[in-house]
C-alpha cells in the first residue's frame, strides 16, 4: 500500500513538473509560433492588414510583399554578423590562448577588460560608440556612425567576449600533456599546436562564433545609435516598421529570420552538436 | 479664368521645355537626389508618381526614410553634412532648422506650382507640402454597440467605457506636439501654459501613446482600442486598408475654433549639390496631379488648392476631411515660434510617466 | 610550453583596451559638458548634468523603475527557467536535444520579432484574452501595453532562453549521483531540491541572475515597444533624449548613471554572497 502511494506521489509530482515545464515552453515559444502563423494569412477583401492568429487562410501572399528595405536590412545584418563573428574569433581565440596558457602578471585585470562589454549595458555601449565616432569625426572629418566600420566596431565589441568565453572554457579542460607528447615525439611546437590543440578547441571556436553571430544579428540598442539612412540592420528596421504601415509582410520577413536561425542551428548540430555548444559554457561569456 | 489660362500656358511651356530637353539629354543626367521622407505608402506614392518622371530625366532618387524628427537628428549627428538634398520638415521643427542654419534659399521661379498655394505656405526657405487635420478617430459600430456618445470635444474622451481603450500621440511622435496643443487650447491653456492639456491627457486613461501612426491602424484591428487621437489620414487608412468601420470627429476647441490643423514643409539642404533637382522635386510634389493622388490615397490635405473640388468626389475623403475653406480657416494652428519644445517635452515626460 | 603565449595576448588586448577605454572615456567626458540642445555642448567641464539627474525625483523614479523591472524579470526568468533547465540537463533521451533546440532558437531570435508576436497574442481580440474571457478568469482583456507587467513580460522573452542555457550549464556541474544518494537515504524530491540542488547551484544561480539583470538594465526594445510611452526606463529615456530631443550630454549623463548603478549593484551582490559564504550560511 505504502508502495502504491509512493508511486502515485511520484506520478503526480512528475505530472506537475511536466505541466510547469510545458507552460514555460509555451510562454517562450508562442510569440514565434504566432509570428509564423500570422505571416500565412492571405489578403482578404478590403482587409489588407490582417493579423489574425490562427490564420484565416493559408497563403504566401505576404512573402511577396516584403518591402525592399527589410530585405536590404536583412542582408546588411547578415554581412555585419559575419564580420563581427569573424573578427570576434580573430581577437577572441588568441586572447583566450594567451589568458589560459601564459603567466603574465595581472591576468585578472586583463580578463576583466575582455569581459567588460558584458557588464556594460548595451544601450550605454551604443551611445558611447556614437560619442566616440562624433569625437573622431570632429578630429579627422570622417564620421564612422552609419558606416560598416562603425557598426562593425560596435558589434565586435559586444560579440568578442563570447568567443573568449567559449575558447577559455575548453582550454581550461584541455590536457597540455597531449601537446607535450606530440612535441616529444618530434613535432614542432607549431605543428603540435595546429595538429593537436586547434582541433580540440575548434568546437569552442565554432560555439563562440555562433554566439557572436547571434549577438550581432539580434542587437537593437547598439545598432539603433550607429545605423544611418540606407544603412539599417534588420532588427532596427523592423523596430521602426510601425512608423509606416503595419502590414503582415513584417511577419513574413520575421519568419524568414526564424528560418535562417533554424538552418544555422541545424548546421551547428551537424558540425559540432548542440550539446557541445553548451558544454563549452559559451553562454556564460568569460565569467 | 485668367489663372487657368496662365496655367495652361505654363503647362504647355513646361511640356515643350521638357520634351526638347529630353530629346537632347535628360535634364538631370547623372544626378542622384537624396530625399528625406517617411517610408511605406507615403514613399511608394512618390516612387510611383514623381520618381518615374525624375528618372525619365536621367536622374535617380534615393530615399532616406524616417520620421522628420529622426531625419533632423541625422542632420545634427552629421554636423550639418546632411545625408539628403531635400527633406520633409514639420511646422514645429522650422525654428530648429533656421537655428542650425542648414537650409538653402529657394529660387521660387524653379517651383512655379507655388502659385496654387496660399501665400502663407511658401517663402524663400520652405515650401508647404501637405496639411493634416488632427481628429478623434472612433469606431462607429463599437460606440453604437456600447452606447458611448459620439465625442465632440477632447474632454468627451474621458469616459468610463473608454478607459484603457484609447490612444493619444506620444510627444515624440509626428502628431505629438499638435495633439498636445489641441487639448491644451481646448482646455483653456496656450503655448506657454500646457498644464491644462496635460491634466486632460492624464484624465483620459489611454491604453498607450502611439509613437508611429501605424499603431493606430494595428490596434483598431486587434480590438485594443476603439478611439484614437490621430490625423485624419490614419483614420482613412484604418477604414480603407484595415476594414474597420471608423470615422472622424473634428473636435471643438473653443467658441471659434473647430478642429486642429498641422503643416508639413519641404526644405532644401544648404550643402546640397543638387539644389536645382531638389526644387524640381518639390515642384512635382505640390503639383495638382500628385497632391490629388496623395490626398485620396493617404488622407492628407493638399496644399495645392486647385484640387479641393476633385478631392470632394472621393466619398471617404469627403466623409473624414473638412474641405470647406471657411471651416479650414477655423481650425487651430499653433504658432510654434512661441513654443519652447524641450520644455513641452520635459513637462510631458514628467506628467505622463507612471 | 616553449611558446611565448603572452605574445598572443597583445593584439586583442590592444584592440579590446582601446575600444573599452576610448568609448567609455569619450562618452563619460561628454557627460561633463553643459547641454545647449540641438547637439551642441558648452566649452567647460561641469557637473551640472549629474546634479540635475540626482536631485530630480523624476529621473530617480525612472532609475527605480528600471531596477525594479530588471530585477523582476531576472527573478521570473529564474523561476520559470530553472525547472526547464533541470529537465533538459537530467533527461536521458533524444527529446532533450529537441527541447534544447527550442531554447536555443528562442535565444537567437531578435526580441523585436518576439515583441510583435506578443502584441498579437495579447491583443484584445487575440487568442489569450479571448480564452481568458471565455473561461471567465478575466473580466476585461489584459493588455501588455503601457504597464510594468507588460514590460517585464517583454524583458523575460529577451532573457528566458538565455537564462535556461546558463542554468543548464550550472545544473550539469552538479553530479546526479548526489541526488540519487540522497533519495536512497529516504529524502523526498522536494528535500533533494531544497538541500542539495539549491545550495549547490546557488553561486551559479547568482551569476545567472546578475547576468540577466545586467541584460535587462541595458535592454531597450521591450520597454520602448510595450511601455507605450507610459513606462519609462533609463534605456528608453536615453534613446528619447539622444534621438528625439538631441541632447547628447544629458543622454551621456543618464547612460553614465545607468552604468554606475549596474556596477554598484553587481559589486554589492557579489559582496553579499561572499559574506553569506563566509558565515557558512551557504555551502560551497
Amino acid at each position: 500500500m505504502k508502495f502504491v502511494t509512493y508511486r502515485l506521489q511520484k506520478a503526480i509530482g512528475r505530472f506537475f513538473f511536466g505541466l510547469y515545464c510545458s507552460i514555460s515552453y509555451i510562454f517562450l515559444l508562442s510569440p514565434m509560433v504566432v509570428v509564423i502563423g500570422t505571416s500565412l494569412n492571405g489578403p482578404t477583401e478590403n482587409v489588407e492588414a490582417s493579423f489574425t492568429f490562427p490564420p484565416d487562410s493559408f497563403s504566401l501572399y505576404w512573402y511577396t510583399q516584403i518591402p525592399e528595405g527589410q530585405i536590404d536590412a536583412l542582408l546588411l545584418s547578415f554581412v555585419l554578423a559575419t564580420v563581427a563573428s569573424l573578427c570576434g574569433c580573430l581577437l577572441g581565440v588568441p586572447a583566450a590562448l594567451g589568458l589560459v596558457r601564459s603567466n603574465v602578471p595581472g591576468k585578472a585585470l586583463i580578463s576583466a577588460i575582455f569581459r567588460a562589454p558584458l557588464q556594460i549595458p548595451a544601450i550605454v555601449t551604443g551611445i558611447a560608440f556614437l560619442q566616440l565616432f562624433y569625437w573622431i569625426g570632429d578630429l579627422t572629418g570622417f564620421y564612422w556612425q552609419g558606416s560598416i566600420i562603425g557598426l562593425a566596431l560596435g558589434h565586435i565589441f559586444i560579440a568578442t567576449p563570447y568567443v573568449v568565453g567559449t575558447v577559455t572554457a575548453i582550454l581550461q579542460r584541455f590536457d597540455t600533456r597531449l601537446e607535450e607528447a606530440a612535441v616529444i615525439h618530434g613535432a614542432s611546437p607549431r605543428r603540435a599546436f595546429f595538429r593537436v590543440t586547434l582541433p580540440v578547441i575548434m568546437p569552442g571556436v565554432y560555439a563562440g562564433a555562433l554566439y557572436a553571430f547571434m549577438v550581432s544579428f539580434s542587437d537593437v540598442p547598439v545598432a539603433i545609435f550607429l545605423s544611418s539612412p540606407g544603412f539599417v540592420t534588420y532588427p532596427v528596421e523592423i523596430f521602426f516598421a510601425l512608423e509606416n504601415d503595419f502590414e503582415p509582410s513584417l511577419m513574413a520577413s520575421a519568419t524568414l529570420v526564424i528560418i535562417i536561425c533554424l538552418l544555422l542551428l541545424l548546421l551547428v548540430q551537424k558540425v559540432i552538436g548542440l550539446d557541445a555548444l553548451l558544454k563549452v559554457g559559451g553562454s556564460r561569456g568569460v565569467g | 479664368m485668367f489663372k487657368s489660362v496662365k496655367n495652361a500656358m505654363a503647362g504647355i511651356f513646361i511640356t515643350l521645355f521638357l520634351s526638347s530637353s529630353a530629346l537632347a539629354a535628360g535634364q538631370f543626367d547623372g544626378v542622384t537626389l537624396l530625399v528625406g521622407t517617411w517610408g511605406g505608402l507615403w514613399k511608394d506614392n512618390q516612387v510611383e508618381n514623381i520618381v518615374s518622371k525624375f528618372e525619365a530625366e536621367g536622374g535617380k532618387v534615393e530615399f532616406v526614410t524616417g520620421s522628420p524628427a529622426a531625419n533632423f537628428a541625422k542632420i545634427v549627428a552629421a554636423r550639418g553634412q546632411a545625408p539628403f538634398d531635400v527633406v520633409e520638415i514639420l511646422a514645429a521643427q522650422v525654428k530648429d532648422y533656421h537655428e542650425l542654419d542648414v537650409l538653402h534659399p529657394l529660387d521660387l521661379s524653379l517651383i512655379p506650382n507655388t502659385e496654387f498655394l496660399s501665400e502663407s505656405r511658401y517663402n524663400e526657405w520652405l515650401v508647404g507640402s501637405w496639411e493634416t487635420q488632427e481628429v478623434i478617430c472612433y469606431h462607429k459600430d463599437k460606440f453604437a454597440e456600447e452606447g458611448i456618445p459620439v465625442p465632440t470635444t477632447y474632454r468627451d474622451l474621458v469616459h468610463p467605457k473608454l478607459a484603457g481603450r484609447i490612444q493619444f500621440p506620444d510627444i515624440n511622435s509626428g502628431g505629438g506636439l499638435t495633439g498636445l496643443a489641441g487639448v491644451t487650447f481646448a482646455e483653456g491653456g496656450d503655448e506657454t501654459n500646457i498644464e491644462p492639456g496635460l491634466n486632460l491627457v492624464k484624465e483620459m486613461n489611454v491604453l498607450k501613446f502611439w509613437a508611429r501612426g501605424g499603431e493606430t491602424m494595428a490596434q483598431f484591428e486587434s480590438g485594443d482600442i476603439i478611439a484614437s487621437v490621430v490625423h485624419a489620414g490614419w483614420c482613412l487608412r484604418t477604414k480603407k486598408l484595415a476594414g474597420q468601420n471608423v470615422t472622424t470627429v473634428h473636435p471643438r476647441i473653443n467658441d471659434e475654433l473647430v478642429g486642429v490643423a498641422s503643416e508639413g514643409w519641404f526644405g532644401v539642404m544648404k550643402n546640397s549639390k543638387n539644389a536645382e533637382a531638389a526644387q524640381w522635386y518639390i515642384n512635382q510634389f505640390i503639383s495638382a496631379d500628385y497632391q490629388l493622388k496623395m490626398a485620396i490615397k493617404t488622407g492628407l490635405v493638399p496644399v495645392n488648392q486647385s484640387v479641393f473640388e476633385a478631392m470632394a468626389e472621393d466619398p471617404l475623403v469627403a466623409e473624414m476631411i473638412v474641405l470647406d475653406p471657411e471651416k479650414v480657416a477655423n481650425q487651430l494652428r499653433v504658432d510654434y515660434s512661441k513654443v519652447i519644445i524641450p520644455d513641452w517635452t520635459d513637462q510631458w515626460n514628467r506628467a505622463i510617466a507612471q | 610550453m616553449w611558446v611565448r603565449w603572452w605574445i598572443l595576448l597583445i593584439p586583442p588586448l590592444i584592440v579590446g583596451f582601446t575600444l573599452v577605454a576610448a568609448s567609455q572615456f569619450v562618452f563619460l567626458r561628454a557627460s561633463f559638458f553643459e547641454d545647449l540642445g540641438l547637439g551642441r555642448v558648452g566649452d567647460e567641464l561641469v557637473i551640472e548634468n549629474y546634479v540635475q539627474f540626482l536631485t530630480d525625483g523624476f529621473y530617480l523614479k525612472i532609475l527605480w523603475v528600471t531596477v525594479k523591472t530588471s530585477a523582476l524579470a531576472a527573478l521570473s526568468t529564474l523561476i520559470l527557467g530553472f525547472p526547464v533547465a533541470y529537465l533538459i540537463a537530467r533527461m536521458r533521451s533524444s527529446w532533450s536535444m529537441i527541447l534544447l533546440a527550442g531554447i536555443v532558437v528562442s535565444t537567437f531570435i531578435t526580441i523585436v520579432i518576439k515583441v510583435y508576436g506578443l502584441i498579437v497574442i495579447f491583443s484584445a481580440n487575440g487568442l489569450f484574452n479571448q480564452t481568458m474571457l471565455a473561461i471567465g478568469l478575466f473580466d476585461k482583456p489584459f493588455s501588455v501595453f503601457g504597464n510594468e507587467t507588460g514590460v517585464v513580460i517583454g524583458l523575460m522573452h529577451f532573457t528566458l532562453g538565455f537564462g535556461v542555457l546558463l542554468l543548464y550549464s550550472i545544473i550539469q556541474t552538479i553530479p546526479k549521483s548526489l541526488e540519487s544518494a540522497a533519495q536512497i537515504h529516504g529524502a523526498n524530491r522536494w528535500r533533494v531540491y531544497y538541500r542539495i540542488i539549491f545550495p549547490l547551484s546557488l553561486p551559479g544561480v547568482t551569476a545567472m541572475l546578475l547576468m540577466v539583470f545586467n541584460m535587462c538594465m541595458g535592454a531597450f526594445t521591450s520597454a520602448a515597444l510595450l511601455g507605450g510611452g507610459l513606462v519609462f526606463t533609463l534605456p528608453v529615456m536615453i534613446q528619447r533624449i539622444v534621438m528625439m530631443d538631441i541632447k547628447y550630454s544629458m543622454g551621456a549623463t543618464i547612460a553614465a548613471v545607468l552604468l554606475v548603478s549596474v556596477i554598484i549593484i553587481n559589486l554589492l551582490s557579489i559582496y553579499l554572497l561572499r559574506r553569506l559564504r563566509a558565515a557558512h550560511l551557504v555551502v560551497v
